[in-house]
């Protein structure tokens, strides 16, 4: 296979304005922050994201006017910071439309993509007002005849997804929770994986079974040690709270936040 | 403690009555879940393990099937949550047992909560332009409807959590409990009513502090406080007082 690795620069420039990017990882852990935080030092604008639980990720390329929709069920900090302030200013200003869904019709939605499909029937959302703000159809079974939600496809351009490993071909393999991460590399048009390290073919050759995300889906992959920071990246390093919490600190005040989104975050020497 | 008194209980004593309220209403052999910003249900679940249900089956969002947490974040997502996990699945995993009819209870919160126990996640105001963008509710319109049975709680009881009306039902279904700091509600009949009131709490308390009416009086029943045994093995659990970081917190 094609030696696959880019640097990050040349890979987030494939991306153009306005496409829909589905984000890996979940709230505070393996959040796709490299890529992130490339997107914003080069500037792009009118951004989809989609992502069943996001938190940094969304909230900063929110806060730096990078976003036109977010897809999300659940956008916040948990427990941990609480509510995505700049998320929730660019949605209450009217910047930023926050298209809910539940975090299954968003697993439905990809899966549909991921199986050519244009839409998947779902069980759930009874009673919710998701249905009617969303739009989503319900069609008659025609085995049954009865009536089942159905949501549309989620066709994401680019998936970015942050792993530990991966080889030069794209082969991915993410330790621990893959969370959506292995659905969105099926459902996405183009898939970008950024890793922790670049490892030999022959690791992950060793044990195929652990290779989630198989490399002729991948079209680039960029070493990215600390490419998850300040989310957390299991067996590797937590999440920074201190430096979420500085972020957090200058969210509501724009000079404040570009010299810190400057200085720390496109500046910094990332964590391990 | 009278309705008049202005003294507060203090939050480790709110969130040891919180969590074992939730501990107790868990069933021996079940299927439990827990989301997003859920310590709570997290030490609740893992207390009913050690106590009355070493047959509970947790399932949680980083997908570690019984996990034995020996530190407990304060992220119910986080990796900490595979350790001693006998499994792994995944989120899609969960949604998918749910709606097959195989999930017994989910643990969901809701900002606002109305008599009939749907919540609302979303937003206040318009939610196609709203006053407040709430942080969405997850993955409760997926599991409140399918789950056998649901067990909301929340971390504040006032008028503005317990509202007459809800201006966006995020959610609705199968809600069995809510948990809340001065009492335990039970749905009978489509409506949520006063089942226990806390030992620190009052019946006047807990009407004055519900935006829908419910019955609470002299003889409604209090909430068992925490027994010694109880305490200690949330003590074991949870020696860094997660739960009560959560009521302190946002």
């Amino acid at each position: 296979m094609p030696d696959k690795r880019r640097s990050l620069a040349e890979a987030i420039a494939t991306v153009p304005d306005g496409s829909c990017l589905a984000l890996g990882g979940n709230t505070l852990h393996r959040a796709p922050a490299a890529a992130v935080h490339e997107l914003i030092r080069q500037q792009k604008r009118d951004l989809e994201l989609v992502k069943t639980a996001g938190a940094y990720d969304v909230d900063l390329l929110c806060g730096v006017g990078c976003v036109s929709v977010v897809s999300a069920g659940f956008v916040g900090y948990e427990t941990v910071l609480g509510l995505a302030p700049m998320y929730r200013r660019a949605v209450e200003s009217g910047e930023v439309e926050a298209r809910e869904h539940a975090c299954y019709t968003i697993i439905a939605g990809l899966r549909a993509s991921s199986q050519g499909v244009p839409f998947m029937p779902l069980n759930g959302l009874q009673g919710s007002d998701l249905v009617s703000l969303r739009g989503f159809a319900s069609v008659r079974d025609p085995y049954t005849g009865q009536d089942v939600v159905v949501v549309p496809a989620i066709v994401p351009d680019v998936a970015l997804i942050h792993v530990q490993e991966a080889d030069a071909d794209g082969n991915a393999r993410i330790w621990g929770s893959a969370f959506e991460d292995t659905l969105m590399a099926r459902a996405a048009r183009r898939v970008i994986v950024t890793a922790e390290r670049i490892v030999d073919r022959a690791v992950l050759a060793a044990e195929p079974e652990r290779t989630s995300i198989p490399g002729f889906l991948v079209e680039a992959v960029v070493e990215a040690p600390g490419g998850a920071w300040p989310t957390s990246c299991a067996g590797l390093y937590e999440y920074d709270l201190p430096a979420l919490e500085q972020l957090l600190a200058v969210s509501d005040e724009p000079p404040a936040l570009r010299t810190f989104v400057d200085e720390r975050i496109l500046g910094a020497v990332p964590a391990r | 403690m009278s309705a008049n008194s202005p003294v507060r209980a203090d939050a480790s004593l709110v969130a040891a009555q919180m969590a074992v309220a939730l501990a107790r209403l868990l069933r021996d052999g079940e299927t439990v879940f827990f989301g997003v910003a859920s310590p709570l249900p997290m030490v609740a679940a893992l207390l009913a393990r050690r106590l009355h249900a070493p047959g509970l089956v947790i399932l949680t969002i980083p997908g570690g099937v019984d996990p034995e947490p020996p530190v407990l974040p304060i992220s119910t997502v986080d990796p900490r949550l595979l350790v001693g996990a006998t499994a792994l699945i995944t989120l899609a995993d969960v949604f998918d047992l749910a709606a097959r009819g195989r999930l017994d209870t989910a643990f969901l919160g809701g900002v606002q909560i109305d008599r009939a126990g749907r919540i609302n996640l979303s937003a206040i105001g318009d939610p196609k332009r709203p006053k407040v963008r709430l942080p969405g509710g997850a993955g409760s319109a997926a599991l409140m409807p399918t789950a056998r049975r649901t067990i909301l709680w929340r971390t504040r009881h006032d008028t503005r959590t317990f509202v007459p009306e809800l201006p966006f039902v995020t959610a609705a279904g199968n809600v069995d409990r809510v948990v809340t700091p001065l009492c335990v509600l039970r749905r009978v009949d489509g409506a949520l009513d006063v089942e226990s009131v806390h030992p620190f709490s009052s019946p006047d308390e807990v009407r004055g502090s519900t935006g829908f009416t419910v019955t609470a009086s002299h003889e409604t029943p209090a909430t068992p406080p925490p027994t010694d045994e109880e305490l200690s093995v949330l003590r074991e659990i949870d020696p860094a007082g997660v739960v009560a970081a959560e009521l302190q917190g946002r």
